[in-house]
């Protein structure tokens, strides 16, 4: 019987080069020095390292070989932007270097090319791209139809851009706001092929202007393919103390979640996905004054409105705010 | 040296330090199997609105059609609790797991988990490029960024309508690497095929091997000799001395294929004097120790014609059997008989080890980098 793999694999930091002001390229092997298995185009991978403040766990996708002929690479490629007020991937780019231990997932592969033929449209924005290299590579390879389109606010900020024009050619479009201001999304849609399934990754306001150019055109809403990111994190998240059924404080500091501080403190919790959709983590709440900020898909409107539970994986409270868990 | 020669200079000596050291070596049962190419799945007609389980490459795969016939090929394996997919049933383009209702659409992203309130987007199963071609249903294996659908062999004869095929198939309990070996040997046929395409003339005849890119042809012509009986019946020039031209190919790891030619230099009126034959054998291994296995047997002459479809399907099966049978006595003795032994091979046995070299070699340059990716 085969052996059943753990969630985790031992990784470390392989190398790292800086591509543009604010985006490093790390590159991660396995730290047994075995080879890790290729993801697919689009796929990501869990990170998991160490910080001031407990654990850090981070989404990346894989960015993939950047040579245009099929070499496979035994290690991962990811690229990540700093974000000044993301406290994980300042972290990141403040402490990764050569050598530093880590812990990676294996490849999650849910943002995927399909299998269908037909044309296809690939679109990035900014740090977007990362998915988005390895489905143009792989498009290439296999000489199948596409366009893509690569926007940023300028050129200089746009990661991997030689790399995309090699391989994409006269297939590419690179879009320099700076000079070209705001793209026409509307008319890039309009002039695809007929049937043409686009794959975006880019800013948030990017995906939704680009969905709704689509439904203005009468598209079928599936035809526009884009990840779905991790809501755990944003800038304004503040310290949070939670406090045990026993009146034990768990302190939560600002780029942690309530989960990993949890496991930290030794507290027993339940957890699979980790970015609020599997709802193993929902925890009963006692009454109390904070008021949580859902940030699951998991918890549906009316429980969410009852406040009785929370998925401590990315649901948080307004800083300096206590939650009471209704835990041991 | 700039920075970015540099760079590239500093990952290839991590991607050197991080290579397998290999010898070079001939496949054998123990190799691990190649991926990276496009494998018979099974028959386009095989695969439909009922979901098909099978075992290929040692990964199980569940087969399907869409509602508009695209063929979908996924890991027969829920996400969730390892429920086999094939088990539960196909609703739209999707396929419901038969445990807890996950539904999965033809990408193999979750699209709908009754227990929860919205599909949770980050389960997945893995799927695999699966393309129809005529009679026959390619999946790749490997990484489907490599999965150029111009690497899928043509076979023309077996769709153009001035060809006759007969088909068949067996389970077979050898490996591809034997089986590649079986097929460009020639050697043993009038030995194990005494009755059908051997010959005692053909055995000594001299024949030509070549490696042509990651193909081997051996070549040879016969003349002024009696054709084989599963050549010269349904022609009816079994009395008369023809020139018997063939050519045997290691096509790739799923496909072997054949081609006669029957020069009668003298016809009967009405005749035409010309014979030819395209047999095609394709397959794929179901673990390192047993294949699929699909024949075709494809005539110039009288297509369509029954009797000549029921002599060649007939004469076909019994040959390609006792390849099946010789296989598996093989292949029970390399497993079982605890004594070692590291086979002798002679001048005949050249193509073979060829086709197995280019195995071997294509099977340690996966090694490193071309491991199936694990999508979930």
């Amino acid at each position: 019987m085969a052996e059943t793999p753990g969630r985790y694999i031992d990784a470390c930091i392989l190398g790292r080069r800086d591509l543009t002001e604010r985006i490093a390229e790390f590159l991660i092997g396995a730290a047994d020095r075995s080879p890790l298995p290729p993801g697919e185009a689009g796929s990501h991978i869990e990170l998991r390292f160490g910080g001031p403040s407990g654990r850090f766990l981070r989404h990346y996708s894989l960015v993939g070989p950047l040579d245009p002929q099929p070499s496979p690479e035994p290690f991962w490629r990811i690229a990540v932007q700093r974000e000044d007020r993301h406290r994980g991937s300042a972290f990141l780019h403040a402490t990764f270097r050569e050598g530093t231990r880590l812990q990676v997932s294996r490849p999650i592969g849910t943002f995927r090319l399909s299998h269908e033929p037909g044309p296809v449209l690939l679109v990035a924005g900014g740090i977007g791209i990362t998915p988005i290299l390895p489905m143009l590579r792989s498009l290439h390879l296999r000489n199948r139809p596409f366009r893509m389109f690569y926007a940023g606010r300028s050129r200089s900020e746009l990661a991997f851009v030689e790399e995309v024009e090699a391989m994409g050619g006269s297939s590419v479009t690179v879009h320099d706001a700076a000079v070209a201001g705001l793209p026409d999304l509307t008319g890039l849609l309009n002039a695809q092929p007929a049937g043409v399934i686009v794959y975006v990754c880019g800013p948030g306001p990017m995906i939704d202007a680009l969905r709704s150019a689509a439904a203005g055109l009468g598209w079928d809403p599936a035809r526009i393919r884009h990840e779905v990111f991790n809501a755990a994190h944003r800038p304004s998240d503040g310290p949070v103390t939670v406090r045990l059924r026993d009146g034990r404080e768990v302190a939560v500091g600002p780029g942690t979640t309530i989960l990993e501080a949890l496991e930290a403190a030794g507290v027993d919790t339940l957890s699979d996905c980790r970015r609020g959709e599997c709802g193993l983590c929902a925890t009963p709440v006692r009454p109390g004054a904070a008021v949580i900020d859902h940030r699951d898909s998991y918890l549906g409107p009316a429980e969410r409105a009852e406040g009785r539970h929370i998925c401590v994986c990315c649901s948080r409270v307004a800083g300096g705010a206590t939650l009471e868990l209704d835990i041991a | 040296m700039n920075l970015i020669d540099h760079k590239i200079a500093e990952e290839n000596a991590i991607f050197d330090a991080m290579a397998p050291q290999t010898g070079d070596g001939f496949a054998n049962h123990a190799t691990p199997l190649i991926r990276n190419c496009w494998y018979v799945a099974g028959r386009s007609g095989e695969i439909g609105r009922t979901p098909l389980a099978r075992r290929l490459l040692g990964v199980d795969v569940v087969l399907y059609r869409t509602e508009a016939g695209r063929p979908v090929a996924m890991r027969n394996r829920c996400p969730h609790r390892s429920f086999p997919l094939a088990k539960g049933r196909i609703v739209g383009d999707t396929l419901v797991c038969g445990y807890h209702g996950m539904a999965f659409d033809a990408d193999g992203v979750c699209a709908h988990m009754p227990a929860l309130n919205r599909a949770p987007a980050s389960a997945a199963v893995r799927t695999f490029p699966l393309t129809d071609r005529g009679p026959l249903t390619w999946i790749w294996m490997g990484p489907a960024h490599l999965a150029d659908e111009a690497l899928i062999p043509a076979l023309p004869w077996l769709t153009d309508p001035a060809w006759g095929t007969v088909t068949g198939d067996y389970r077979i309990k050898a490996d591809y690497v034997a089986m590649h070996e079986n097929l460009i040997d020639q050697t043993h046929f009038p030995f194990l095929h005494p009755d059908t395409v051997g010959t005692p003339e053909y055995a000594r005849s001299k024949l030509t091997a070549e490696v042509e890119g990651d193909q081997v042809v051996i070549r040879r012509i016969l003349t002024d000799a009696p054709p084989p009986a599963v050549y010269g019946k349904p022609a009816g020039i079994m009395g008369k001395r023809v020139t018997r031209t063939s050519e045997a190919r290691f096509v790739s790891p799923a496909l072997h294929r054949a081609y006669a030619e029957i020069i009668d230099s003298s016809p009967e009126p009405g005749q035409p004097g010309t014979y030819r034959y395209h047999i095609t054998h394709v397959f794929t291994p179901e673990t390192s120790s047993s294949i699929h296995y699909w024949w075709f047997n494809s005539r110039d002459l009288k297509p369509g014609d029954a009797g000549i479809d029921s002599f060649l399907h007939d004469a076909s099966s019994k040959a390609y059997y006792e390849d099946v049978e010789a296989l598996e006595w093989i292949m029970e003795v390399v497993e079982q008989d605890d004594e070692p032994q590291f086979d002798l091979s002679f001048a005949p046995d050249r193509p073979g080890l060829m086709a197995r070299r280019i195995m071997y070699r294509k099977a340690m340059a996966e090694v490193v980098g071309g491991q199936s990716p694990v999508a979930s």
